[in-house]
């Protein structure tokens, strides 16, 4: 009883939070029709400035690491990621009035990461106080990109088997390493492992600290407030396809991170995961990519509809996410661990 | 100054496949191209304009214009991208009537 008046305690504390307050407000600031606009150079900028401050972190710490220690909850994560999209297709499948590909490519985002809800969840960890590797957000990458390939290698699949049924001739083949270098190649990916690299090899400790790190939860909250407006937009592009999407949506966060958090236990227990690591691969496992996956997945999957994806993921999944996900995670986590 | 009859080809697509239709430009002999951010609303989407905070910039428009002295080859390279663009994503294709100065400028052939 105890865990759950907490829990709710905690929920309403984080809606006080600037970086749940910032969402909401963009939500509403939306909802009213607003002119405001954040302009898009600056979001991007945004993007880079986050991720490069947890990039140089995680770098920093990488140097006095195990790299064992790293190899279980690396792996658990492209564990995560695979089966994410697998269980979500054979969801999808299940569900009437959904398309196989804008299924597939649903379960491929909800599998992807997302850099902001990490961003977030950093945030609230040290707000905590709960420690925890700083190479975990390194995670991102482990997940996120096995997750887009199999949605796609699967669509493919899937259209070419319909193709031939058809007669159809159009050759199909699945360029991995295309996926792959793309993936790498977007902003949120590129800043996070250049930020990783220089943390690692250089002494960044100075511009880290004068610089990078004061301007984060500031940031956070500017980015917070650009994806509530995204969001509260793409809620009309979500009506125009079956609700199934919303409420997979609203549930397949909180169902990923607790198989996440199952995982990341056993990483506790085996090699000594900390348990801000844990909230952190459970966090990533309820993520899913609202920025650098669509673009991935519109090219991987051009016959998916992205209204279901986009709108799936953006104006329902994110949020989740943010605001009930991880404040369940880390209440969760301060029981199971005892923090 | 002697004005010469040209064909000028308008696409209008999204913008991730802008690289991809550039290329087939290129490779088609045209000498070169113009693109400008648009936003719109099509069949399927409504297209943000760029002044918009969309979070996801790719699914934004453009508008790439090219001119060439040969109609051939303005209807062969409309032809290509109908058939490798516009299957699975948004676009039109159109040609418009124009006249230019410099033919050396826009011939297909060097």
């Amino acid at each position: 009883m105890d865990f759950i008046s907490d829990f709710f305690l905690r929920f309403i504390v984080q809606f006080q939070s600037p970086t749940l307050g910032f969402l909401i407000g963009g939500m509403l600031v939306a909802a009213l029709g607003s002119k405001l606009k954040i302009p898009n150079a600056i979001y991007q900028f945004i993007v880079f400035m986050l991720l490069m401050k947890i990039g140089l972190n995680g770098g920093i710490e990488i140097r006095e690491a195990n790299l064992m220690e790293m190899a279980l909850p690396a792996f658990f994560s492209i564990l995560i990621g695979l089966a994410i999209v697998r269980v979500g297709i054979s969801i999808f499948s299940l569900l009437p009035g959904v398309n196989k590909e804008d299924g597939i490519a649903t379960a491929g985002l909800f599998g992807a990461v997302s850099a902001s809800t990490l961003a977030v969840a950093i945030v609230m960890l040290e707000e905590e106080s709960i420690a925890f590797e700083a190479w975990a957000p390194a995670l991102y990458p482990f997940m996120d990109i096995p997750a887009l390939i199999l949605a796609i290698v699967i669509a493919n699949i899937h259209l070419k088997k319909q193709e031939n049924g058809k007669g159809k001739g159009k050759e199909t083949k699945v360029d991995v390493w295309q996926i792959v270098k793309e993936s790498l190649r977007g902003s949120a990916l590129s800043a996070l492992l250049l930020g990783l690299a220089l943390g690692l090899l250089t002494n960044s400790e100075s511009v880290l600290t004068s610089f990078y790190e004061p301007l984060f939860k500031g940031f956070l909250s500017i980015l917070m407030l650009i994806m509530g407006m995204e969001a509260y937009d793409r809620i009309k592009e979500l009506r125009s396809v079956a609700h199934w999407y919303a409420v997979y949506a609203a549930l397949a966060p909180l169902m990923h991170g607790l198989i996440a958090f199952a995982l990341g236990y056993f990483a506790h227990l085996l090699v000594g995961f900390s348990p801000g690591g844990v909230i952190i691969l459970s966090v990533i496992a309820s993520s899913n990519s609202d920025i650098s996956g669509p673009p991935t997945l519109r090219a991987g999957i051009p016959s998916a509809n992205p209204s279901s994806y986009i709108g799936a993921s953006t104006s329902v999944g994110t949020p989740v996410a943010i605001a009930v996900g991880i404040p369940l995670f880390i209440a969760l986590a301060q029981i199971v661990f005892e923090l | 100054m002697t004005f010469y009859k040209a064909k000028k080809i308008v696409i209008i697509a999204e913008k991730m496949l802008s690289s991809k239709i550039c290329e087939m430009i290129d490779k088609s002999g045209a000498r070169g191209y113009t693109v400008v951010p648009a936003g719109g609303k099509g069949a399927h989407h409504r297209h943000y304009t760029s002044e918009r905070a969309s979070v996801v910039d790719d699914f934004s428009t453009v508008r790439i214009e090219v001119i060439v002295s040969d109609k051939s080859v303005a209807e062969k390279i409309c032809s290509k991208v109908v058939e490798e663009c516009f299957d699975n994503y948004s676009g039109i294709v159109y040609l418009e009537d124009v006249e230019i100065l410099r033919p050396g400028k826009f011939s297909g052939e060097t």
